[in-house]
């Protein structure tokens, strides 16, 4: 039996290990960062690969925004069957021309990084017994990566950061219009931070790292990809327009030329609003 | 199927609830597939068994990239 054959057996994961303490070795000894800044390359490598998947992903989230109104349709008048509302909800992508947003390869891609960075963390001091106590040291406030993050104060910081970066990058990253999607998704960090404070804490750093990368990824491509046109502002003043272009109520023009749902205008007079006077302090 | 193959495909179910409970909590995503790939792989293994239904889920996998156009995609 061959060496490789071997390592499979004794543990699956073994080679993400591996090349995971490769890729670190390397980015430590050749280029000459310290450990905690290699993780932190790491990382932004890994990303800078995965820019093709996202900047896809992103776009077609933003698309995806323009059929909100119809889509919460689809969802109330389905609301007690959630199979049923998931094959209309498909259905209404495939007449549309619309390519969801999420998808699972590239969450999938990012896994073996993190499983292979989880193992080699772990096995860090093992692997590496040479090493200088303040070699692992991250911004003088994580003593070292490879320990439990609750071992220092520092680590608690790491996970006050992680929860708010993961808080942003859900924020940029939820394409979903399913109002408990969202709020799970909003949840979700508060809860794993139990999960994770029992990570080295060069795994949060990954995990911080890879939260901001997402954050501003979301910021430039909402800066250089416009957002779909928003409708115009009218007041009570404006002149009624026929065409039912939604009146102010925040739906945002259907591109496919068909109008967007919602509910009929009645002919009742034009709501009379009551100003405040000019209070302005 | 017969048990000899129900068995590892019952092993492969295992690993998907086992990626759900774990990973799969930790990374949340919707899928743009119906049924999602997860639960399209349960479906495909216990179908299939593990051999072609694993290699179902993978395809399943590949197929969910943000260029595909997603939809209502059942195990046959």
């Amino acid at each position: 039996m061959n060496h490789l054959a071997l390592l499979f057996i004794s543990n699956p994961l073994t080679p993400l290990e591996h090349i995971a303490r490769h890729v670190l070795n390397w980015l430590h000894g050749t280029v000459g960062l310290p450990w905690a800044w290699s993780i932190v390359a790491l990382t932004v490598i890994v990303r800078m690969l995965l820019v093709p998947l996202t900047v896809r992903q992103i776009h077609s989230m933003q698309n995806l925004q323009r059929f909100a109104p119809q889509m919460k349709e689809i969802q109330k008048k389905y609301k007690g069957d959630k199979q049923k509302q998931n094959e209309e909800l498909m259905k209404f992508y495939r007449e549309n021309n619309i390519n969801p947003a999420a998808s699972c390869l590239p969450m999938l891609a990012q896994l073996p990084v993190f499983l292979g960075l989880y193992y080699a963390l772990k096995h860090f001091s093992r692997e590496n017994p040479s090493l200088h106590p303040g070699s692992l040291s991250f911004l003088h406030f994580i003593p070292s990566i490879a320990a439990h993050t609750t071992t220092h104060w520092g680590g608690y910081v790491l996970l006050v950061v992680y929860v708010g970066s993961q808080l942003a990058s859900s924020y940029y990253m939820s394409a979903s219009v399913d109002k408990t999607q969202r709020t799970l998704l909003m949840v979700m960090p508060v809860v794993f931070v139990f999960v994770i404070a029992r990570f080295p804490a060069g795994l949060v750093l990954y995990w911080v790292t890879t939260n901001l990368w997402t954050v501003g990824q979301g910021l430039i491509t909402r800066r250089l990809m416009p957002k779909p046109a928003a409708p115009e502002k009218r007041t009570s003043r404006s002149p009624r327009q026929d065409d039912g272009d939604g009146g102010g109520n925040g739906a945002k023009p259907d591109p496919s030329g068909q109008p967007p749902a919602q509910p009929a205008r009645s002919n009742a007079p034009p709501r009379k609003v009551r100003r405040k006077k000019a209070g302005r302090r | 199927m017969n048990l000899v193959l129900r068995v590892p495909a019952y092993l492969g179910v295992g690993l998907v609830w086992l990626y759900r409970a774990t990973l799969g909590m930790l990374f949340p995503t919707t899928c743009k597939y119906h049924p999602s790939c997860s639960e399209y792989a349960v479906q495909a293994l216990r179908t299939h068994g593990l051999v072609r239904g694993g290699a179902m889920a993978g395809w399943r996998l590949l197929r969910c990239n943000p260029w595909s156009r997603g939809g209502f995609d059942p195990v046959r």
